[in-house]
């Protein structure tokens, strides 16, 4: 077990009345897993994710990651864990628009104060990037780039130093279909090949699909639980018969 | 990018232009700051030079109080003076070339020479006379003269040539044979280079004097100046005099540019306080832009410190260049200041002094205060939470929570860093007062105004709204680009009172300083106009014999002439009483005074008693049989004194005791003073003065013009130079003019900095209303009403800063005049030409500021903007 949240809460002040994003969540993710968490808009999804990549902390209930509770940390402590266990992918790319490829790539290692023009780090930085295929576009900024190629950016440089998990947030939310699907694959691939830990928040079936488990949020609680497994073709159409039957 | 630092210099490098006047605002700034601390030191070392060519290598000097110098007895026993290794007495007189006299209209007197008459043998002992040529004065030297190199291009005087000089009565006009000429101005700042060094004896035959006005001295080896002043206070004891050293001569000089240079400073200091809102409004506004940008490094595990020193390194590096092209500016600026003040004193300055403790400290201070100003930026870019990179929009908390608490971090570290380059303080140990600039060299009165401004600031943003609809008025008639434009300053108040503040900080001190020179100007010609007793001076170069009356009556005798009444000013050896360590100590400073008709003054009107002051018909009687004093309101009250009370002068082996008659709420200004009045007997007979310095004219009512030709003749006949009253006063305020015009430049030059910020904040504003624009323009807006609206917003926010800034400079300059008015009614009288172009600079620099940004906004691409996120 890499992942594990108890008994979950988080209430949010919002104007004048309080709001129950989550109302006692709990879920586990096996190392190597594929999680997909779908929800519609406003289920708690994304502060779901938050408080497992320990960017927030729940009201009540934990988080433990790797053997480490990591939901009531202090700020030293949660920045350390961000940069040793865990790699985002964000809807909006969010790349340094300052940064070449290659240096947005090596942005954790850069944050860690590592050198990552020599070494292993090196041959690890350009094995990622060669690995999202963007090989020979290393010194392209990102305004240079097609936003899947910019999306390809920002997952390389999730997954660079290996995080023990990876967590995506709508991470096609802003691309077509097609090149939304690259990006799903190049997250299936590291998966199934690298044994990379995901936790993908979506509200896409087709991107949910990929997952060996998706776990369906509504109404700050997850509601079900659709177990797909590995599949080397990820067909919809048994997910979307599920969150049919749900009433999603 | 090999370490997270480069990101800073790389996000400078990306915003060029922001950078690039951010950090032109801190050279300016520190370009202000440094021109003011070279000048000082440049000033400071003028005065040091001054001493010193004046003192030359004496160790001592003892000047004379008393008008007919010091005796000959009293130079006798200085020579005895075993401690002594030289002793070089010198009579200095002011005269006239007598070519020039007879050369000269009737009603302008000549440009009058200095004559020094020397031991032709101590005296090059203890002062450098270096030659351009001929040869020094010998032993042997008869009617020889040595003159400056000045006065000889002046009057084409070569060696061998003769100069004829105007002597006593008896003695006539002197010739004297040029023997050599000295190099340059020669020594004494007053000579103004018209120097004439004649052997002692010949210049006291041609005075009829005795005297010595000075007696240098050079110690004997070995011995230290302590002791041979002991020696000397223990061995004179004949007659009053004065014992300096090189360094009280240069403190008294220094006094004289203390004011200006603490008014140079506290400019200087709202200057980078200006600076200061902009680097803190820049800052800000990158760290809201980049907020998503942060949120990232946080997610990837970057933690709060190394967020922190990105935002630090980036003012770092905008502190460290812009303070160095500011010292740069510095010294040309520094330049063109002392050129501008050259003529207002007798002391020459130089080039600027760049030394490198100025150069440390303007540095440091620009460092200081950039980094002082990004703190809090950086603060709050270290808060930026992680999510925030999840975010779609930058959240409010981010974009919008620029705090103006760091405003009092940021005024602590100005005043900290202004007081240790304060000009260290100079006063007198005279128990009386002086009217001045009203900044004062004192460090109280700076703080409140930099305080006070400060609290304005801080206030902005609650005065804000309603501000903002009374100065969107004038812009009605473009409707709604005056109420986009007026949302858009009210959207968020920090940045928008951040930007105003700086224009209400330089603005207000232009206008505080307007206010202060109209009144100082307002005193200067008030305290004359009350204290001297005609609309007329005629003065002269040298005392003017009044035992007999012959000159005064000779002028009254001039039909339309209503009265003439002689005045002389002079130093007293005053006698004061300190209390230190339970004993009682006396003192004896020099203090000015003046002899006065007290019978003229009476029927003139002149002077006002305060209350508890005497009766004005009796005290002036006392002045007339002698006895008697009338003292200045800050006098009396700074020693305690009151009227029947005696007071002491040391005028010999004696004290002499006289009575306070009166008190009066001023007397004559002399020497930055106000003067102890004193009949004419007791100036005669106790205070060795030898005539009048110059004579009040009182025309009689409608005949000044006829009167005035005749007057003038007259008083040229007696080498007398008329002058009117209102032109003495005219020059007396056309000098400050000089100085406050240049304190208003450099005050100006904080508009132009809150300017700079301005081109910042606009320009922010419009790439963050990118979507917002797009969409005005989608639905109808042209470009040029686009350009319209940022060019309102801009006129609205410098009228508000206007407004703000003239009420914040009323205000302060309100406080100068209650602080400067040296006892006179303070009158609030709004110098509302200066306000009115204030306001229109402020106006004309944020319509300036806004050009670009309004530019960019209307060419900004529809498709583009509706894209922007």
């Amino acid at each position: 077990m890499i992942l594990e949240a108890r008994n979950l809460t988080k209430r949010f002040r919002l104007g004048n009345r309080d709001v129950d994003a989550l109302r006692g969540v709990s879920l586990q993710v096996s190392r190597g897993e594929f999680v997909a968490i779908m929800g519609p808009s406003g289920s708690g999804k994304s502060t779901l994710l938050q408080l497992l990549g320990g960017l927030d902390t729940p009201t009540s209930g934990e988080v433990v990651l790797d053997g480490e509770v990591i939901s009531h940390l202090g700020d030293r402590a949660a920045t350390r864990l961000r940069r040793e266990k865990t790699g985002f992918v964000f809807q909006f790319f969010n790349l340094i628009p300052l940064l070449d490829v290659y240096e947005n790539v090596a942005l954790p290692y850069t944050i860690a104060g590592v050198d990552p023009r020599h070494g292993e780090t090196a041959v690890r930085i350009r094995e990622v990037i060669e690995q999202v295929d963007l090989k020979g576009r290393e010194h392209h900024r990102p305004d240079q780039l097609s936003a899947g190629e910019q999306q390809r950016v920002a997952l390389a440089r999730a997954l660079v130093a290996k995080p023990a998990i990876l967590l995506a947030d709508e991470p096609t939310g802003n691309l077509d279909y097609s090149t939304g699907g690259e990006i799903l694959d190049e997250l299936w691939r590291s998966c199934d090949g690298m044994g990379q830990t995901i936790v993908l928040v979506t509200h896409d079936a087709r991107a949910a699909a990929h997952a060996d488990r998706v776990l369906v949020v509504g109404d700050g609680k997850i509601r079900d639980e659709i177990e797909l497994g590995r599949r080397q073709d990820p067909d919809p159409s048994p997910l979307i018969a599920r969150l049919t039957q749900l009433g999603l | 990018m090999r370490r997270l630092s480069s990101l800073a210099w790389r996000s400078l490098r990306a915003r060029s232009l922001r950078s690039f006047l951010t950090m032109a605002g801190i050279a300016l700034g520190v370009a202000v700051l440094f021109a003011a601390l070279s000048a000082g030191a440049a000033m400071d070392a003028a005065v040091d030079r001054a001493a010193a060519d004046e003192m030359g290598h004496a160790d001592l000097r003892v000047q004379a109080l008393e008008e007919q110098g010091l005796s000959r007895e009293t130079v006798a026993v200085v020579r005895g003076v075993s401690d002594a290794a030289v002793v070089a007495p010198a009579l200095e007189r002011k005269t006239y070339l007598s070519a020039s006299l007879t050369q000269t209209p009737s009603s302008k007197l000549p440009e009058p020479v200095t004559v020094l008459g020397i031991d032709v043998v101590s005296e090059p002992q203890l002062h450098d006379i270096p030659l351009a040529a001929g040869r020094l004065l010998a032993e042997s030297d008869r009617q020889s003269a040595l003159i400056t190199e000045t006065l000889s291009t002046d009057e084409n005087l070569r060696v061998g040539d003769s100069v004829k000089l105007n002597g006593t009565a008896a003695s006539g006009p002197v010739s004297y044979v040029i023997v050599g000429i000295i190099r340059g101005q020669g020594s004494l700042p007053d000579a103004a280079g018209r120097l004439v060094f004649l052997p002692l004896g010949d210049a006291q035959s041609l005075f009829g004097t005795t005297g010595v006005t000075r007696i240098d001295l050079g110690a004997a080896h070995g011995v230290s100046v302590e002791r041979l002043s002991g020696e000397l206070v223990a061995t004179i004891k004949t007659e009053p005099y004065l014992l300096s050293q090189i360094q009280d001569l240069a403190d008294s000089l220094r006094g004289e540019t203390s004011d200006f240079r603490s008014a140079l400073l506290l400019v200087a200091a709202v200057v980078l306080f200006a600076g200061a809102f902009l680097i803190f409004n820049t800052l800000s506004m990158t760290v809201a832009e980049r907020g998503r940008e942060v949120g990232l490094l946080r997610a990837a595990g970057a933690s709060r410190s190394q967020v922190m020193s990105i935002v630090l390194l980036q003012a770092l590096a905008l502190g460290v260049l812009g303070s160095l092209i500011g010292i740069a500016g510095g010294i040309a600026l520094a330049a063109l200041m002392l050129s501008w003040v050259q003529s207002s004193g007798p002391i020459t300055f130089s080039t600027p002094s760049v030394s490198a403790w100025s150069v440390a400290m303007a540095l440091s201070i620009g460092v200081m205060v950039t980094l002082a100003a990004s703190l809090e930026p950086a603060w709050r870019a270290g808060r930026i939470s992680p999510i925030e990179a999840l975010r779609r929009q930058p959240s409010g908390a981010v974009a919008g929570a620029a705090r103006l608490r760091w405003l009092i971090l940021v005024f602590g570290v100005l005043a900290l860093a202004a007081l240790a380059a304060w000009p260290r303080a100079t006063g007198s140990d005279s128990p009386g007062t002086s009217v001045s600039s009203g900044i004062g060299s004192g460090t109280l009165g700076p703080l409140a105004v930099y305080g006070l401004m400060l609290i304005s600031v801080l206030l902005l943003p609650f005065v804000l709204g309603p501000l903002l609809r009374v100065a969107g008025v004038p812009f009605r008639v473009f409707r709604n680009e005056e109420r986009l434009a007026r949302s858009s300053l009210a959207r968020d108040r920090s940045r928008t009172a951040l930007t105003v503040g700086a224009l209400v900080v330089g603005l207000g001190m232009v206008v505080a300083l307007g206010t202060a020179a109209q009144d100082v100007r307002r005193i200067g010609a008030d305290w004359l106009a009350e204290t001297i007793p005609g609309s007329e001076l005629l003065t002269s170069i040298r005392p003017m014999p009044t035992t007999d009356d012959a000159i005064k009556k000779e002028l009254a005798a001039i039909p339309g002439v209503q009265s003439v009444s002689p005045i002389g000013t002079f130093g007293v050896p005053y006698v004061y009483t300190t209390q230190e360590n339970g004993r009682t100590l006396e003192n004896v400073v020099r203090q000015e005074a003046a002899a006065i008709v007290g019978a003229d003054y009476q029927t003139d009107g002149r002077l006002v008693f305060v209350a508890g002051g005497g009766d004005r018909r009796s005290a002036f009687a006392a002045l007339d049989s002698g006895g008697s004093v009338i003292l200045p309101k800050s006098l009396a009250d700074s020693t305690g004194v009151h009227v029947g009370d005696s007071i002491e002068f040391a005028t010999g082996t004696n004290l002499a005791s006289l009575k306070v008659a009166g008190i009066v709420a001023h007397t004559l200004p002399a020497e930055s003073q106000e003067a102890i009045l004193v009949g004419w007997p007791d100036a005669l007979r106790i205070f060795g003065v030898t005539g009048a310095d110059f004579y009040a004219v009182r025309y009689a009512p409608g005949q000044e013009s006829s009167a005035r030709p005749k007057l003038e003749a007259t008083a040229t006949l007696y080498a007398l130079q008329p002058s009117d009253l209102s032109r003495v006063q005219g020059a007396f305020g056309d000098a400050l003019d000089r100085i406050f015009r240049l304190l208003d430049m450099l005050a100006l030059i904080a508009v132009v900095v809150a300017g700079l910020g301005m081109v910042n904040t606009f320009s922010m504003s419009v790439l963050e209303r990118g979507r917002e624009i797009g969409v005005l323009r989608a639905t109808g807006m042209t470009g040029r009403q686009v350009w319209g609206m940022v060019v309102i917003e801009a006129g609205v926010l410098g009228l508000v800063g206007a407004i703000i800034g003239a009420v914040v400079g009323l205000i302060v300059g309100a406080l100068l005049v209650s602080w400067s008015s040296g006892g006179f009614a303070p009158i609030f009288d709004p110098p509302w030409a200066t306000i009115g172009l204030a306001v229109l600079f402020g106006f004309l620099v944020s319509i300036a500021a806004a050009i670009y940004p309004a530019g960019m906004a209307s060419r900004q691409s529809i498709v583009h903007a509706l894209q922007h996120e």
